[in-house]
């Protein structure tokens, strides 16, 4: 058994055939239990629509309060204002303890109509531009604008507010946001390494989930941080493995070693027995970091990546 | 109409008056926590309220340096509220201009399901050019074309929603607010729950009386339109200390806030205008004309001017720095004797409460009024369904199709 903890999340979703919200709030109860570092919530499964994850996870925080959540979510459909306000209210919400798996994708009907280069069709530029704006927006009103003086009439020292004015090849987006940043600095911002490429990874994800069965992962992570200007400590590599309900942890184990894994995204047999099992079961025995004080903690991520917003804008 | 009334909270975050977050004993910075918003939800099922509703624009609050906006994306609000409550039914404000419908419809009808049943949607188009900034727009569309991509989007999510068949109360209650031409239209063709701003009683009666006779127009039952107008409540055990409470409100408002609020829903440059003189008429336009700004409210402040035309700085005072809806001042046996009455002369079929402060305003409400409304037997005493449809009286309509005339839309793309 490992002596240190290390960040193990647990994927499932709610609705869609998968689990009822009932079910999803006893996973919850128990994932928080065995100290899981944080659910990973699907937004879709296969051809089916779940609950919509960044819902399911403010449902879901509103019950269990030291559990950490990874909502999935595409930049197709939801215009970038809207899809970081809904993050970052939860975030808040929930203390610090969500981050957003973004899925590369297409644009919405919103944004479309005032795409500024209607020739930019390209997914992962799109989500690199997605992603630099998320973050940008979750920054732009810092917490400590908060004054609350009520005898000089000063709500927020509005001088640290700062609107973004993004105009990139995708989006238009002026800001700021309307709600302060976070406990965590802003949420957690992964992405599936099958989706994007590692240069795009680099730049704009603190997450980056990959196969724990490829054993390059962390070499050409490595590499690419090396070309953007960014540290192996500003990113946590996640192996994404199905496991069976009466699993140890051996093989595990071997494949984080072995493939310099940050930490792990287990993927349990389908229905709440399965994922009851694996939680009850494997889980302990992976010496588990929960998200304390903050989901960013319980990955091993430097408290706030303010490099992120530079090298992205 | 129903022989007991309807009751909202909006929990306007810390308030509706300009200086509600500066109330004595309150914490300034309270709502941009999120246990100020489930507190109050777990307060209004206790006291046996139909639903909450939240209010939202897609922006930071210009006015922010002197009065809170709302800080948190209303769906995730409702889901964390869904989370920690049984039967209180919740009201989400969308906006149609800046959602894609597809996103939105599925988003709504799972905030249903994971509330049991629970859900409204407010739609409401969003005006302002400050919203439309931050969804790549130079400006905002134009009034009535805002109005069109909201009958048409209504018709396509609740579509949506009817194909799912997992909704416990059938599909979630279409909500709408909106005192324009093109808004009343709206609101007798698909609303279901009506929110209105009336001032005055006649008024209002009128109004309910003309969205009701939209709605047989249409081909629809009276019956499944609830009206709400919007009330703000100042409570005293005393009148001498209601009164008081009103005063306190007035002192506490910001009056940087007061002026640029009442010049954005005027249109209007407030400076040079002299603070004991009265507005002069030839500013103020027709209601349908106005771009920039809500018509509703536009249309409410201009009754006032016009029918009691006070100084600027009265009618400052008047308005409190809020949105413009009525405020009722006294005891709790006066604030139910007028609630009572606009609800018996068919004004109302309920209201939608803006509390003077939130938390303290909220705290009175349901300690005093609420009692007094249910020893009147004008309010319940418990739930009898589980449902926002069902705690509102309402059955399930049939699916609006061919809502608007498309032409002109498909005309103006």
């Amino acid at each position: 058994m490992s002596t240190q903890t290390i960040p193990v999340l647990v994927e499932v979703a709610v609705g869609g055939g998968a689990l009822t919200v009932a079910e999803a709030d006893r996973v919850a109860e128990a994932a928080q239990e065995a100290g899981v570092t944080a659910l990973r919530l699907l937004d879709t499964l296969g051809e089916r629509s779940t609950v919509e994850a960044t819902l399911a996870a403010a449902y879901l925080a509103g019950r269990h309060d030291r559990l950490g959540f990874l909502a999935d979510a595409s930049t197709t459909r939801n215009a970038p204002y809207n899809l970081a306000r809904r993050v970052l209210s939860v975030d808040r919400a929930a203390a610090g303890r969500l981050g957003l798996l973004l899925h590369p994708g297409s644009g919405d009907e919103v944004s479309d109509a005032t795409t500024p280069d209607t020739t930019a069709t390209v997914a992962g530029e799109r989500w690199s531009e997605y992603a630099g704006l998320l973050a940008r927006l979750w920054e732009s009103f810092p917490r400590e604008a908060l004054l609350g003086d009520a005898e000089r009439a000063l709500l927020v020292d509005d001088a640290l507010i700062a609107a973004v004015g993004h105009e990139g090849r995708y989006y238009r987006v002026a800001g700021p946001l309307d709600g302060p940043t976070s406990l965590q600095g802003r949420p957690v911002v992964a992405a599936d390494a099958r989706e994007l490429g590692w240069d795009e990874l680099a730049t704009g994800a603190d997450v980056v989930v990959v196969d724990a069965d490829r054993a390059d992962g962390a070499a050409a992570l490595s590499a690419a941080l090396e070309r953007v200007g960014r540290r192996r400590s500003d990113v946590a590599l996640l192996g994404r493995i199905p496991v069976a309900a009466t699993e140890g942890a051996g093989r595990l184990l071997d494949r984080l070693a072995g493939h310099d894994l940050d930490g792990l995204v287990l993927v349990p047999p389908g229905g709440a027995d399965g994922a009851l099992a694996v939680i009850r079961h494997l889980v302990p025995q992976l010496s588990p970091s929960p998200a304390e004080p903050t989901l960013r903690a319980g990955l091993g991520l430097t408290p706030v990546a303010a490099r992120l917003t530079e090298a992205v804008a | 109409m129903s022989a007991q009334l309807h009751l909202n909270v909006n929990i306007l975050n810390a308030g509706v008056f300009g200086g509600s977050w500066r109330f004595p004993g309150t914490d300034p910075l309270a709502s941009f926590s999120i246990d100020h918003y489930t507190s109050i939800a777990r307060k209004a099922e206790a006291a046996k309220l139909d639903a909450v509703f939240l209010a939202d624009t897609p922006v930071l609050d210009p006015q922010l340096r002197h009065r809170p906006g709302n800080s948190f994306e209303p769906t995730t609000v409702l889901a964390r509220i869904a989370a920690q409550t049984e039967r209180i039914g919740l009201i989400g404000t969308l906006s149609s201009s800046y959602n894609d419908p597809a996103e939105l419809g599925r988003r709504l009808g799972d905030l249903d399901l994971l509330s049991g049943g629970r859900f409204g949607w407010n739609v409401v188009t969003t005006a302002g050019p400050v919203a439309a900034a931050n969804f790549g727009r130079l400006g905002e569309p134009e009034h009535a074309l805002r109005y069109r991509r909201a009958a048409e989007m209504v018709e396509q999510v609740v579509a949506t929603w009817d194909e799912r068949a997992d909704s416990p109360q059938g599909r979630p209650v279409v909500v709408q607010a909106g005192g324009s031409t093109d808004g009343k239209r709206l609101a007798s063709r698909v609303g279901e729950v009506i929110f209105s701003a009336e001032q005055d009683l006649a008024k209002a009666v009128a109004f309910r009386t003309e969205l009701r006779a939209g709605a047989r127009e249409w081909g629809r039952s009276p019956e499944e339109l609830v009206v709400l107008p919007g009330v703000s409540t100042v409570l005293g055990s005393t009148e001498a200390e209601a009164r008081e409470r009103r005063e306190v409100l007035d002192d506490v408002l910001p009056q940087a806030y007061a002026r640029q609020r009442l010049a954005g829903q005027l249109g209007f440059s407030l400076e040079g205008l002299d603070d004991d003189a009265s507005i002069p008429a030839e500013l103020l336009h027709d209601p349908d004309r106005v771009g920039g700004t809500t018509q509703t409210f536009y249309r409410i402040v201009r009754d006032i001017i016009e029918c009691e035309n006070p100084t600027l700085r009265q009618l400052l005072r008047k308005l409190g720095g809020g949105g413009g809806h009525r405020i009722v001042v006294g005891t709790p046996e006066q604030v139910a004797d007028d609630l009572e009455t606009w609800f018996r002369q068919g004004a109302a079929d309920g209201f939608n409460v803006m509390p003077d402060v939130l938390p303290s305003g909220f705290d009175e409400f349901v300690d005093h009024l609420v009692p007094e409304l249910q020893r009147r037997g004008l309010f319940r005493t418990e739930y009898t369904g589980t449902t926002l449809r069902e705690h509102l009286g309402l059955g399930l309509p049939g699916v609006p199709s061919g809502v608007w005339d498309r032409s002109p839309l498909e005309a103006a793309r």
